[in-house]
Parts: C-alpha cells; sequence; structure tokens
C-alpha cells in the first residue's frame, strides 16, 4: 500500500484517497468528510469556549461595555487602550509584575538546573528524589497560598517561630513592602522550582555520555565538561522550560490573591490582579477586556522575539 | 504512503468553505454583539406587588446568598426551625462564600440576570450599585402595606433599605425602600478588665492611654487589634470610624465632593491618630488583620483592648476557643464589652445587612421571599431571632429581655444605635471602598506616609465620582 499510485479525479487540483472505503462504509462518506466529522466536535468547542470569547473581549475592548450596568455598549475605540497604557497605576503594577516575573523565574531556574544537576549525578535513588521533588508542583495554587499563609503569619507562622529559635527577630513577611513581593517570589519558588527541574534532568539526560567519556580522556576537568558540553546541550531544552514558566508568571493571581491580597496597600497587585479588580469591582467590563488583550498581545510579542531567538540558537 | 502536493486556493469548493466558516463566526460575534433586549432597556429596579401574591404549596426552597460567619448558620437554623411552622413546604438555605468574594459573588451573578439566590443579603452599602442596576426588587409599596415602619428607629430602616441614600441619623419618607433589616451591627470595644479594669475608657484618647498602659504592664500581650486588612472593607471601616469619632467627614453627599472634605483638618488628625497613635500599640505583623485575627489575638489572650463587629463576637465567650477561661462566666470574668469611647464625636460605624429579593427569582419564590420578610419584620419573630443568637431591628427587640440577655454585647448594640454612621451606599462603592482599604492599609504597614494617604485617597475617590462622562478607562 506505501507505493500505491494517487487516484486522480478530472478536477485538477483534487486529489482521491488513495485507500479504499471501508466494507459497510457509506460510499458518500469520502475520507475528508470523516475527518471533519471527527474534528468538528472538538473544532466547535475551541470556536465556542476560546475563539469566541477572545473576538468578544476584543469587541468589548472598544466598548465601555460594563457586565452589572447593562445598556448598549458605546464604542469609544481606542479609548480604553489609550487610558490602560498612560495610567500611572497600570505601571506600577506593570513594575511589580517584572519585578516578581524576573526574581521568580530566575530563582526557579538557578534551583531547578541545581537539583537536575544533582538528580542526574546520582545512580540510586533517583526516582523516589525526583518524585518527592515534584509535590509541590502537584497542589493546587489556592491550597499552596493557603498553608504559606499560615507558615508566614508574623505572630503565630512557622517560619518565625523557627528564626525565634535561632535567635533571630520577628519578620513581617506578609505586611511590609519589599518583604511581601520577595514571599511571593519564594512561594512561587518553592511551587514551580519543580517544573524547571524535570525538563533540566530530562535534558541531562540525553546529553551522549560519549561527550563526558572524550572529556574525560582529555582530562578535562568538571568545570570545563559542565560548561563546554552540559550547559550548551541542555540551554535550549531550559530556555523553553523559563519560557514556560515567565508565561505563566506573567498572569500571576491565585497567590497574591490568597497570601498578600496585593497589600501592603497596592504593592503586590500584579497586572492580573488589577484586571480583577477593573473586571469585578467596578465591573468595567470594556476596560477589563482591552487590558487583557493587552496583556496577550504582549506575551505573544515576547514569546515570538524568544522563539526566534531559539531559533537562532539552534541554527547556531 | 505519499501525499500528492494539493493546491489549496485554487480550489473553488475550498474557496467556499473558507467564506462560509468566516461569515459564520463575523455573523455569530454580530449577533452576540447585539446584546439582548435587556441590553436596550434603561436599567431600573423592578416593583414588588404591595400585597403578597399566592404561596404556592409545592415544595420550595428559598435560597439565601452571604458570607461565611456565624450568623448566617444561625439564620439558616433559625429560618428553617421557626419558618417551617408556618410555611412547612418552604426549606431555607443559606449560601454562603468566603468575605473577600461576597460582592463578587452576588454581582456576578446579577450580570448574568439569573441568580441561584432569592434573597440577597446585601451589606447597607451595595444598595446603590443593585439599585441602580435594576437586580432587586424596589419594595416600597410592599413596605407600605406590609410592615409597621414606625417600630424602627428611622435610620436603621433607611441604611439597610434606602436608595438615594440617607442623611446620617435620618430616614427620607419619601424615598424609596430597596430591602429591610436582617442582622443588625456595629463596633464593639472588648476590653480586659482583668487588667485595664472594669471601667472602660470613656474617650479616645483614654483608650490609647490606656492600651499603652497595658502594653507596657504585660509583655507579650498588644495594647490594641483592630482591623486593618485590604480585603472587603477592613482597614477603610477603621479610617472611618477614627475619622468619625473626630469629627471628620466622608464627603458632602450633595455636591459629591470628596477631596478637600475627608482630607480636612479633622481628617488628617484621624488618620495622624491611627497611624501615629494606635498603630504601634498593635501587634508586629498584624497589617493584614481582620474580623478573625482580631478575635484570635482576644481569644488567645494578646490583646488588651479590641475593636470588632459585635455580630462576630459571639466566639469569643466559647471556652473552647479561648485561654482566657474554661467556662463563660470565666471568661466574662476577664473580658469587657463597652460602646466606643468618644472624643470629637460619639459615631459609631454602622454594620449589619439587609434582605433584598433578587430580580431574577422565579415568581413563586419572589412571593415566598416576601412572605419570608414579612414574616421575619414581626415583633415576635424579630424577639425570637434576638434570642437565637441574632441582631434585630425593631426597636421593641432591640429592649426586650430576650436579646439584651441574649448576649453580653447586646447591650452595648442597643446603646449604639443612636450613634451610627454608614459609608457610601452610591453605586460606585465597591470602587470607594476599595481605593480607602488599600491606602490605609499602606499608611498602616509604612507603604505610604499618613497624609500622602489620606490625600490619594480624597483624591482618587473624587475621581471616581467624576469619572462619569469619560470616555474609555473606566475604573482605572
Amino acid at each position: 500500500m506505501s507505493d500505491s499510485v494517487p487516484l486522480t479525479t478530472d478536477r485538477p487540483g483534487q486529489v482521491a484517497s488513495a485507500t479504499p472505503p471501508a466494507p459497510g462504509r457509506s460510499r458518500r462518506l469520502s475520507d475528508r468528510g470523516l475527518a471533519v466529522a471527527f474534528i468538528s466536535p472538538a473544532l466547535l468547542l475551541l470556536l465556542a469556549m476560546s475563539v469566541f470569547p477572545l473576538l468578544w473581549a476584543l469587541y468589548l475592548s472598544f466598548t465601555d461595555y460594563s457586565a452589572t450596568r447593562g445598556g448598549p455598549a458605546n464604542f469609544v475605540w481606542f479609548g480604553n487602550y489609550t487610558a490602560i497604557l498612560t495610567s500611572a497605576q497600570v505601571h506600577t503594577r506593570a513594575l511589580t509584575t517584572l519585578i516578581y516575573v524576573v526574581g521568580a523565574v530566575g530563582l526557579q531556574t538557578v534551583l531547578g538546573f541545581g537539583i537536575a544537576y544533582l538528580i542526574s549525578r546520582r545512580t540510586h535513588g533517583r526516582g523516589v528524589l525526583t518524585t518527592l521533588f515534584l509535590v509541590p508542583m502537584m497542589l493546587s495554587p489556592v491550597v499552596v497560598g493557603l498553608f504559606w499563609r499560615f507558615m508566614l503569619d508574623a505572630q503565630f507562622g512557622v517560619v518565625n517561630s523557627m528564626l525565634g529559635s535561632l535567635g533571630l527577630g520577628q519578620v513581617e513577611w506578609l505586611t511590609r513592602q519589599r518583604t511581601a513581593l520577595l514571599s511571593l517570589i519564594v512561594v512561587d519558588t518553592w511551587q514551580w522550582t519543580p517544573f524547571i527541574m524535570l525538563i533540566a534532568l530530562a535534558g541531562l539526560t540525553a546529553v551522549p555520555k560519549y561527550l563526558y567519556e572524550a572529556a574525560s580522556i582529555d582530562r578535562a576537568s568538571e568545570w570545563f565538561k559542565f560548561r563546554t558540553i552540559t550547559l550548551p546541550l541542555v540551554w535550549p531544552l531550559l530556555l523553553i522550560a523559563v519560557m514556560f514558566r515567565a508565561i505563566e508568571a506573567f498572569r500571576l493571581f491565585d497567590l497574591v490573591y490568597i497570601l498578600t491580597n496585593g497589600g501592603p496597600g497596592v504593592s503586590t497587585e500584579t497586572l492580573s490582579f488589577h484586571i480583577y479588580k477593573v473586571a469585578f469591582l467596578g465591573f468595567n467590563t470594556g476596560t477589563a477586556s482591552a487590558y487583557g488583550i493587552l496583556m496577550v498581545l504582549v506575551v505573544i510579542v515576547l514569546t515570538q522575539l524568544y522563539l526566534r531567538y531559539l531559533n537562532k540558537l539552534k541554527e547556531g | 504512503m505519499r501525499h500528492p502536493k494539493r493546491t489549496r486556493m485554487s480550489d473553488p469548493r475550498r474557496k467556499v468553505q473558507l467564506a462560509t466558516a468566516a461569515l459564520l463566526l463575523v455573523a455569530t460575534t454580530m449577533t452576540a454583539c447585539g446584546g439582548d433586549k435587556d441590553d436596550d432597556a434603561k436599567a431600573s429596579a423592578p416593583k414588588a406587588p404591595a400585597t403578597i401574591p399566592e404561596l404556592t404549596k409545592d415544595p420550595l426552597t428559598l435560597s439565601f446568598i452571604w458570607f461565611d460567619w456565624p450568623p448566617a448558620k444561625a439564620l439558616e437554623a433559625f429560618a428553617n426551625a421557626e419558618y417551617k411552622k408556618e410555611r412547612p413546604n418552604a426549606t431555607i438555605k443559606v449560601n454562603t462564600v468566603p468575605n473577600a468574594n461576597w460582592h463578587d459573588a452576588m454581582f456576578t451573578q446579577f450580570a448574568a440576570r439569573k441568580t441561584d439566590f432569592d434573597i440577597a443579603i446585601l451589606d447597607s452599602q451595595h444598595i446603590g450599585e443593585a439599585v441602580t442596576n435594576g437586580n432587586i426588587l424596589d419594595l416600597t409599596d410592599f413596605v407600605k402595606k406590609n410592615i409597621d415602619v414606625t417600630a424602627y428607629n428611622p435610620y436603621l430602616l433607611a441604611a439597610y433599605g434606602q436608595y438615594p441614600q440617607a442623611e446620617t441619623g435620618k430616614r427620607d419618607e419619601n424615598a424609596s425602600l430597596y430591602g429591610l433589616p436582617l442582622l443588625g451591627d456595629t463596633w464593639t470595644m472588648i476590653y480586659r478588665k482583668d487588667l485595664i479594669g472594669d471601667k472602660p475608657p470613656q474617650t479616645w484618647d483614654q483608650m490609647i492611654s490606656a492600651a499603652e498602659k497595658c502594653q507596657a504592664e504585660n509583655p507579650g500581650v498588644s495594647g490594641l487589634a483592630f482591623h486593618q486588612a485590604n480585603g472587603s472593607d477592613a482597614a477603610a471601616v477603621t479610617y472611618n470610624t477614627v475619622n468619625g469619632v473626630y469629627g471628620g467627614n466622608l464627603w458632602d453627599p450633595k455636591a459629591r465632593k470628596i477631596d478637600g472634605v475627608l482630607n480636612d483638618t479633622a481628617g488628617q488628625e484621624a488618620m495622624d491618630v491611627l497611624v501615629n497613635k494606635m498603630k504601634p500599640l498593635t501587634a508586629k505583623g498584624s497589617g493584614n488583620w481582620f474580623i478573625d485575627e482580631v478575635n484570635a489575638a482576644v481569644a488567645q489572650g494578646k490583646a488588651c483592648i479590641a475593636f470588632n463587629w459585635i455580630a462576630a463576637s459571639g466566639g469569643l465567650l466559647d471556652p473552647k476557643e479561648s485561654t482566657l477561661g474554661t467556662t463563660r462566666e470565666q471568661i466574662l470574668d476577664k473580658l469587657g464589652f463597652a460602646t466606643l469611647p468618644t472624643q470629637k464625636t460619639n459615631l459609631v460605624p454602622l454594620g449589619g445587612m439587609g434582605m433584598h429579593v433578587s430580580a431574577y427569582s422565579a415568581g413563586a419564590n419572589q412571593a415566598e421571599a416576601l412572605n419570608f420578610m414579612e414574616w421575619f419584620e414581626r415583633a415576635d419573630v424579630q424577639k425570637k431571632w434576638a434570642a437565637a443568637g441574632g441582631v434585630p431591628s425593631r426597636t421593641d427587640a432591640l429592649q426586650s429581655p430576650e436579646f439584651l440577655n441574649a448576649g453580653p454585647f447586646n447591650q452595648v448594640y442597643t446603646d449604639s444605635v443612636p450613634r451610627m454612621r454608614d459609608m457610601w451606599n452610591v453605586p460606585e462603592y465597591a470602587r470607594l471602598v476599595n481605593i480607602e482599604n488599600t491606602n490605609v492599609n499602606a499608611a498602616l504597614n509604612g507603604a505610604k506616609k499618613p497624609k500622602d494617604a489620606l490625600d490619594d485617597i480624597a483624591k482618587e475617590q473624587q475621581g471616581v465620582l467624576d469619572s462619569g462622562n469619560r470616555k474609555g478607562g473606566g475604573g482605572l
């Protein structure tokens, strides 16, 4: 069957299937029809659940529509976009989000790769260690947020209790400007370092052993092997993991909601948290839609640039 | 298997398919964009009938929505025990959500024009938003026909139902009513009798001095505990209370002016007292405390003086949750409850909530809801509600032994009723309170200077009130 000649119809450009219909199947249902029939439910679901809401949000983003106030949606064209891009409130939240993304993803990358590197060098108990490290990633962020909130409580929390037993003073983890953002970064790192670790571990396992053997014959140092073999081979995979994590971190909401509620003041309010407030406190649906669309655009543009860099790296 | 290369766009059938798909997508979007008829209609609250319509004889569940706290459980138990005697086919279900999600849970359903509750228990400040959006029924005619309005302190009736908002302490009899009182509430001062003496401080200055002295004399116990969190209305109510006590005003409702009113000399003094005199007497890390955390500090014996809502204070007398004694009597030997101290005025914050009928509830359920409200506001039922742990609103119930003997803080409520002041109940409330909450919280936690925080509140809140004609960017 593999070398069968394609059947052509009398219509140019249309190619009939090489596979004859199965016995008992309607002659009317071609392979293409069957393919469409199978794909349609998923495609319709995707259209209804993703494409349509996105288009709907895009439409609303040009209006002053409010979900609770009702009434017609009046076009304000780019009014919402201009207001968002020039708003000092949004700039503050963007800076907070940027610090958070860089801090959390940077820390997770270093730790995740470090742990993966150490695990990859072990011959015994690798599976158990990997599974144990993966546990935080499998928990719901809301659950993680809640128990870290208790642990970081200045009065009754276990973290301050431990610091106290070491003779150190109490730290207001969640209610001071600097420590609150740091706490968010630490909690996110605790939960998502395993993700980077997992991908880095896959990359490390795929590095051919003979490269290390050749380097050993040349009496290369461990640092030399790491710098010239391990890192360059794992780097592209690690960058993909960083991209996924950065996108996730960029839209952080749950941990902020549970741990700090954006406080003290608004110092830990991220862009997503701010959108939530715009969308639900005043039900400014039009503005919130524009805000959301802008966030999607930022992610798409940055991801495209990043992917180009990755492709260049791959070609190089 | 080799696949021959296809020349896609040259196939006219494919072009037709693509065009049809695109057309369908555009048509769907345009249909959706057109909105429903409700959207085009000018929103306003529909009227409830003056007379309760005929009630169904079929089994019916009357659903409420509230936030998760002890009074919600008390209401469900009380209503199922008592209302069922009158309406055996009715079951009462009080659905609860976390306090932080309370507003969102109600108003997202209102936005969908479909609710899974029949009676929304709204904070008094939510009324404006619900009324202007047409989410709740106008009860004016129903109240005239079925409720004895003279049985209430006029301001209580106004606070939980009237829109536009009443002047503090009064009720406008010509204004419409959209709700009836369910649970009255205000702040009580909780003080440690064993640490600061049996007599509660009478003025705000005395209270701060007593807390300072108590903290100094009792290591490990903080002088004060109060709401500081930036969620819900926690920090905002705290500032508003001190603002009221120091003679400040939240706004000028007639001129819709906040900037220059809230941050006047009295407002600045109140912020200074709160941040520079009261905050240093609180426990480290208490900057995100709300109802539960304040109660925990009192129950664990970690605070000399605390402020909390009366309706949430019942748990303090539970020996299982307290380290202050093994019996209720032992706890009461140490804890005292008093009305708030006065300073330049004697104002106290109005808390509590009213009952409001969802405009999207089924006809039979709306009828049942009206019947429930008429039943609930009867004199005998209000006394039973008081005995069951609720805070009634009728004056006769507030002065009844059933209420006054039900809890050590109930006398505090009765005494506080003539002193109450509420926040704004305008449609922009959610945004106004968020601005105040976040800024007061920032000032309390050192993220902003007190004066800057107050000026920012005034400026931003004024911006919200003035943003009616803004084109685009509403909500920022």
